[in-house]
């Protein structure tokens, strides 16, 4: 990273004269607690989906989900009101005020979060009223949800960075471990976002690189930026692939069965989402280009850097996409012999052969063009937004 | 502004559209056999598809003490695997009638099987149901009300947010904003008001194209028709595209089957008064033509009504007018039919039912009401007695294409037509295919009502009347190798 070392660089405590952070404050652990709590929900969520079916507000999955956004909620108000109407001046000093309210920034926007994901509720029962129950992603209603819990992980971030930069030496390191946990969860419900086009059934298409290139560089870049540690961004991926190739291995062995007709593939087990994304070739091509480009013009970092992730993803996922939709892959390992069950036993072909988004070999370079220029816009949004974070302090 | 205001209402336009299975009638009346036990089952379809379906069974001779259900598509894969079966509530104060809920996940044609325990040991039966969505629902005030109102507080709890970050977000503790640092603040909550509206304006654009989209996708409509008299007394029909039906092609909703021997039925109703009626069977000329040779027919305008039955035993019914000459020609023939109605009474005096209708032969007919008015919604057997001119129970009916009648049912302004037969307003060739994929055979299908070799004189029919309105009812009986025609005429209540 450009100023990243072995230890970590913390420009605000070279001056600071406030007392330092010593401890890993409890709202630090109830923000990484509501975003792994949502995260996991969201997965299982999907899995749900595509090995039950069956949709109440009451699923396990939905409750995963909600509690993230109560914990979060409830954590974050006790925090501002403590702060607004208790006795310690040192907690409102480290504050930003609102309304008349008191708390760190991060506990307002996960407020925020909380109540955007609350607001999604009814919203979402409506639509499914009115529209029927949707198994798409990307519905209005269901972008709100996504709004909220990816607004309630931005604050988790704030809260713990302010810490952060606050911190002694060793509570900062500590505080970037969790740092880089709740950023890798966020980096897992953004591809769960994108899943839609970042099936390795695409990964022969340009949109497929669209998405990645949109998604990934500011979540990697920003959470490496503000963690001022070296290889920050390789780690969160790394962190996500271990926590996905997990989840691949482990999810089939819970039971399920479908409760929901038609059933077209009789399921006995929940179905797990797709083997994760070689996302760490790509954030250790930002990591190492970045580091390199350290000091120099931070456009030209941009550049070097997104054009880099996109480079190390090509090269890494279009290899992988032929393995993975050949015979080679059908096995728990690789688990794409894994069908939901609304899938006919018609339509499994449809996971081991691509599916070819554009329809010419122009529209192929075109998307290419847009996901470099994706890359290039969203690594320097990575970089302005991990600077901003490195200094923030309440 | 306004538009971005009305964000939450914007959306919640009120789509309807006519429903699959007859029209304006979505709802599924079966009466038949579970094994030992005789049922009376009423299927309403969600609105939109995937929704949820409310059953209500009937155990008709009171020996059911346990029924279970399940959804499966009626044809193909998605037919094999069952999911658990739900177990139905059994009413406290009516020990015979049970309700429950089903999912149905997509359009097209489904069944419903049903499991029926009781002191007869276990009965089963499936019930077609063809899904379609045909409405969407508008937001209701008191949603709409809280949203707006949750709206306008993120709005403004965002700004706020934004401004702090610019202004305290990165000040060491206890240090407090300078003038520039406040005027930072200030011009980040501008710029993030700006932000936020574009953001709902382009919102509320994704919006309204999700919404028509999803709508346009999901909402069901029957092919168009177009009719046409050619050479004097050809019909010919026309079938137009239908990107709903084109969609869902490999749900064989393509391939037309016969239902009760023919691939159309054809209704050519007289308006304004509904006092002409021709039943007739088109024969299909090319994919989508059928044409008739038409019986003698009088002039006039006509409501047309199209009734096809799909390969998974998915039914459309297309509707059109037409507007005939007289047509030369002999009477009907076969099983096609006609019947006149005289005497029509005035609409604004058809208050009550008519329960009686004499025909030209002398034969009388009557329609047998338990109760002296018709509720909408109310599932009820439409019962029907035949006597001959000597006022003796009629002894020669014959099955008319293999039922032991037909009924059709339209509402005075056309919004609803069924076409129902004693086992219910199901096509017949989805209820055989369902037969068939049980194992059924042919001899066992004469246990459905209508179906009797030993035809009695009273023929019923379950319905359900889908709104309140005046009606007209066709009944349909082969007597000694001539059709007959009888109607009546309804008010239902709501």
């Amino acid at each position: 990273m450009a100023h990243s070392a072995s230890f970590p660089v913390s420009p605000p405590s070279q001056s600071a004269v406030f007392p330092r952070v010593a401890s890993i404050p409890w709202y630090v652990w109830c923000s990484a607690v509501a975003v792994t709590s949502t995260a996991i929900g969201l997965y299982w969520d999907i899995s749900w989906h595509t090995s039950i079916g069956r949709d109440t507000f009451w699923t396990p999955a939905h409750l995963c989900i909600h509690f993230g956004a109560i914990l979060a909620g409830l954590s974050s108000t006790y925090l501002i009101l403590t702060t607004t109407f208790g006795k310690n001046p040192a907690k409102q000093e480290s504050s930003v005020k609102i309304w008349g309210f008191y708390g760190p920034l991060g506990t307002f926007v996960s407020l925020w979060g909380g109540l955007t994901m609350l607001t999604s509720a009814p919203f979402d029962d409506w639509w499914h009223n009115a529209f029927g129950l949707d198994v798409q992603i990307l519905s209005p209603p269901h972008v709100v949800l996504i709004l909220g819990i990816f607004i309630l992980g931005l604050g988790g971030l704030f809260l713990i960075i302010a810490e952060m930069n606050r911190a002694n030496e060793e509570t900062r390191a500590s505080l970037n471990r969790i740092f880089l946990h709740v950023g890798c969860m966020l980096t897992i419900l953004l591809l769960m976002l994108i899943s839609e086009y970042s099936s390795y059934t695409l990964s022969h298409s340009a949109i497929y690189y669209r998405a990645l290139a949109l998604a990934m560089p500011p979540v990697l870049v920003g959470i490496a930026r503000a963690s001022g540690y070296k290889w920050a961004a390789t780690k969160v991926a790394l962190i996500y692939f271990v926590l996905w190739l997990l989840a691949l291995w482990l999810v089939p062995l819970v039971p399920a069965e479908p409760k929901l007709g038609p059933v077209y593939t009789r399921v006995t087990h929940l179905i797990p989402l797709e083997f994760p994304i070689l996302l760490f070739a790509g954030a250790a091509a930002l990591d190492f280009l970045l580091d390199r480009l350290s000091g120099r013009n931070k456009w030209l970092q941009a550049a070097v850097g997104g054009a880099g992730f996109l480079i190390a993803m090509i090269v890494v996922q279009w290899p992988v996409g032929r393995f993975l939709i050949s015979p080679l892959a059908e096995n728990r390992i690789f688990g794409t012999n894994y069908y939901p069950y609304m899938l006919p036993p018609s339509e499994y072909h449809l996971n081991h052969q691509f599916e070819f988004y554009e329809t010419s070999r122009a529209q192929f370079w075109v998307g290419m063009l847009i996901a470099l220029a994706a890359a290039f816009v969203m690594t320097r949004l990575g970089l302005a937004w991990g600077d901003w974070m490195r200094r923030v302090k309440r | 502004m306004k538009r971005i205001f009305l964000f939450f209402f914007a959306g919640c336009l009120l789509f309807v559209s006519r429903s699959s299975a007859h029209v304006g009638s979505p709802d599924v009346f079966y009466e038949g056999m579970a094994g030992p036990y005789r049922l009376f089952v009423t299927i309403r379809t969600p609105p939109m598809v995937p929704g949820i379906a409310e059953i209500e069974v009937r155990s008709l001779d009171g020996d059911a003490t346990d029924i279970r259900i399940v959804p499966l598509r009626a044809v193909g894969e998605g037919s094999e695997y069952a999911p658990p079966s739900d177990r139905m509530l059994r009413s406290q104060a009516d020990t015979q009638y049970f309700t429950g809920k089903l999912w149905l996940m997509g359009s097209g044609a489904w069944q419903v099987r049903l499991e029926v325990f009781g002191t007869h040991g276990k009965g089963d039966t499936a019930v077609p149901v063809p899904a379609a969505a045909r409405r969407t629902l508008r937001m209701q005030k008191g949603t709409g009300a809280l949203l707006l109102v949750l709206m306008f507080l993120l709005v403004a709890s965002l700004i706020a947010i934004f401004g702090a970050a610019a202004r305290d977000g990165q000040l060491d503790p206890g240090v407090a904003p300078t003038t520039p640092q406040r005027r930072r603040g200030r011009i980040a909550m501008a710029v993030t008001a700006v932000a936020i509206v574009a953001v709902l304006y382009l919102g509320n654009m994704w919006w309204d194209a999700a919404a028509s989209g999803r709508a346009e996708m999901m909402m069901y409509k029957a092919p168009p028709l177009d009719a046409t008299l050619q050479n004097t007394n050809t019909l010919v029909l026309k079938m137009g595209f239908s990107s709903w039906h084109d969609r869902r092609k490999t749900m064989l909703l393509d391939k037309i089957i016969p239902d009760h021997g023919h691939l159309m039925h054809l209704f050519l109703i007289g308006q304004p008064n509904l006092d002409r009626f021709y039943h007739l069977h088109p024969e299909q000329t090319a994919k989508d033509t059928f044409t008739e040779n038409l019986p003698a027919v009088s002039a006039g305008n006509y409501a047309v009504f199209a009734d096809i039955v799909r390969e998974s035993g998915f039914p459309d019914t297309m509707t059109t007018q037409i507007t005939l000459p007289a047509v030369p020609g002999n009477p009907p023939a076969g099983d096609d039919s006609e019947a006149m109605v005289a005497n029509l009474p005035d609409p604004s005096d058809a208050k009550k039912t008519a329960t009686s209708s004499t025909l030209p032969d002398h034969s009388r007919w009557e329609w047998i009401l338990d109760t002296p008015t018709i509720h909408a919604r109310r599932p009820t057997l439409l019962r029907f007695r035949i006597f001959d001119k000597d006022g003796k129970p009629a002894t020669d009916l014959q099955p008319y294409m293999g039922m032991a009648g037909h009924l059709v049912i339209v509402k005075r302004d056309l919004t609803v037509f069924a076409h129902v037969h004693p086992s219910g307003s199901m096509p017949m060739a989805a209820l055989m295919l369902l037969e068939k994929q049980q194992g059924s055979t042919s001899a066992e299908m004469t246990g459905m009502p209508g179906m009797s070799t030993a035809m009695p004189a009273e023929v019923t029919f379950p319905y359900g009347f889908p709104e309140p309105g005046d009606y007209r009812l066709f009944v349909q009986v082969k007597r000694s190798g001539q059709v007959q025609t009888a109607s009546f005429d309804t008010r239902v209540d709501p």
